[in-house]
């Protein structure tokens, strides 16, 4: 992969990582991916899974839904935790589960066992950060998928195709995350709550996806940004990201592949 | 499952908007997830109702939410701002608003129609027959 983005005016060219289709990675890249999850999940500190996954719900709270600032606290998300994993693991980068042609959780995550244990990517024990469980907690990721009742499941083809017609960020916005609550709701268990959902390694390939269709839309639609009043708004991460710097991919390090992109020549 | 019906709204002419919303305002999403269904002009719809063009159905909601309190005492009440300087973000059980766009079904009721009455189905994995969905009012928006 030749694509690069220059990230500070006097830095070498950095080149990009691609975010993979979880279908399409080979057994040695998925392999890494878990090693890097499971190393993360070992460390009971801010570099550990647990501390990311508590960003979502318990214990810190810091996530928003159903308001402008959905995609962008996701993108600021996705991007910590893949470089807390990158640290684990060089060179890992967050699968994406396509929700929109695909009608079942991949078989990486969904296969009880893998390269001969049991496969972190299905189930995940749950330990609070620097929180005492309380009594009805969960103590590992659980999932009922098609078992709320009366909730669509995937393909959303349609649900993403709708999504992608909007000419402007809020209705896109709102379209995806209502797609996106869909697929949550249809996973159910801790899945399909938003206090417990970010304990699942599947919560992050849920996301890619979703911050991969921002991606394609943002490139259908130069300049459809986020309403300007939110764009220096903080978002509530460790350490915090504005509005503004979640904008373009490219500068953030990763890009998706399948889709366009514009980078610096070599002049 | 829940069912709610909704007083009358009115419709202007076809000819007057382009685009027709549904706009369910301070929805609360403090329990469990959910979904909603939704059809108009259709009262007696019920779970074994199709979801076609022809019963009127117009689309569907759902609603990723909390699930049960698991902090202490207060965790979950929405505090009010103890000073003007509060520069504390939202509150993350605030209720929103949720938008169904309804243009197609509501294009297909005849023309003059003049009002809908709107039926929701709302389920959860309870299967609670109250309380599943809860918000504050229902706005008919058109665009011209």
């Amino acid at each position: 992969m030749t694509i690069t983005a220059r990230p500070a005016p006097n830095a070498a060219p950095a080149r990009l990582k691609v975010r993979k289709n979880i279908d399409s990675l080979s057994a040695q890249e998925l392999s890494d991916f878990r090693r890097a999850v499971n190393q993360a999940l070992d460390l009971n500190d801010k570099r550990g899974f647990d501390y990311f996954a508590g960003w979502h719900g318990v214990p810190f709270g810091w996530c928003q839904h159903h308001d402008a600032l959905f995609l962008p606290w996701h993108r600021a998300y996705l991007y910590w935790l893949e470089l807390a994993l990158q640290s684990e693991v060089p060179g890992v980068t967050l699968p994406w589960w396509d929700w929109s042609t695909v009608a079942s959780i991949p078989s990486a995550y969904s296969s009880a066992q893998a390269d001969g244990t049991a496969n972190v990517l299905a189930k995940a024990p749950i330990k609070v950060f620097n929180t005492a469980p309380k009594p009805g907690w969960p103590t590992e990721t659980s999932r009922a998928p098609g078992d709320a009742p009366q909730v669509p499941g995937p393909p959303y083809q349609k649900e993403w195709a709708y999504a992608m017609q909007a000419d402007n960020y809020t209705d896109f916005n709102q379209r995806l995350w209502g797609a996106h609550d869909t697929l949550h709701v249809w996973v159910g268990g801790t899945m399909g709550q938003v206090d417990w959902a970010a304990y699942d390694p599947l919560f992050f390939a849920h996301h890619a996806n979703v911050d991969r269709a921002w991606r394609i839309w943002q490139t259908a639609h130069p300049g459809a940004n986020p309403p300007a009043d939110i764009l220096g708004e903080s978002l509530q991460t460790d350490p915090a990201m504005k509005v503004s710097q979640t904008l373009d991919v490219t500068q953030l390090g990763y890009e998706y592949a399948g889709t366009q992109s514009t980078v610096p020549g070599s002049a | 499952m829940q069912r709610w019906t909704s007083q009358a709204l009115a419709v202007p002419p076809r000819a007057g908007w382009q685009r027709a919303d549904l706009e369910f305002e301070g929805v609360e999403h403090d329990g469990a997830s959910f979904v909603m269904h939704v059809f108009l002009n259709n009262p007696g719809a019920d779970e074994a109702t199709p979801r076609t063009p022809e019963q009127r159905y117009a689309g569907y909601l759902t609603v990723f939410a909390h699930g049960d309190c698991w902090g202490d005492v207060g965790h979950c009440d929405i505090p009010q701002p103890v000073s003007a300087f509060d520069r504390r973000p939202p509150h993350p059980l605030i209720s929103f608003n949720a938008t169904l766009e309804i243009t197609e079904p509501l294009s297909a009721l005849p023309d003059g129609v003049g009002e809908i009455i709107v039926t929701v189905l709302a389920f959860n994995k309870d299967d609670d027959e109250a309380g599943v969905l809860r918000f504050k009012q229902l706005t008919l928006l058109t665009y011209s």
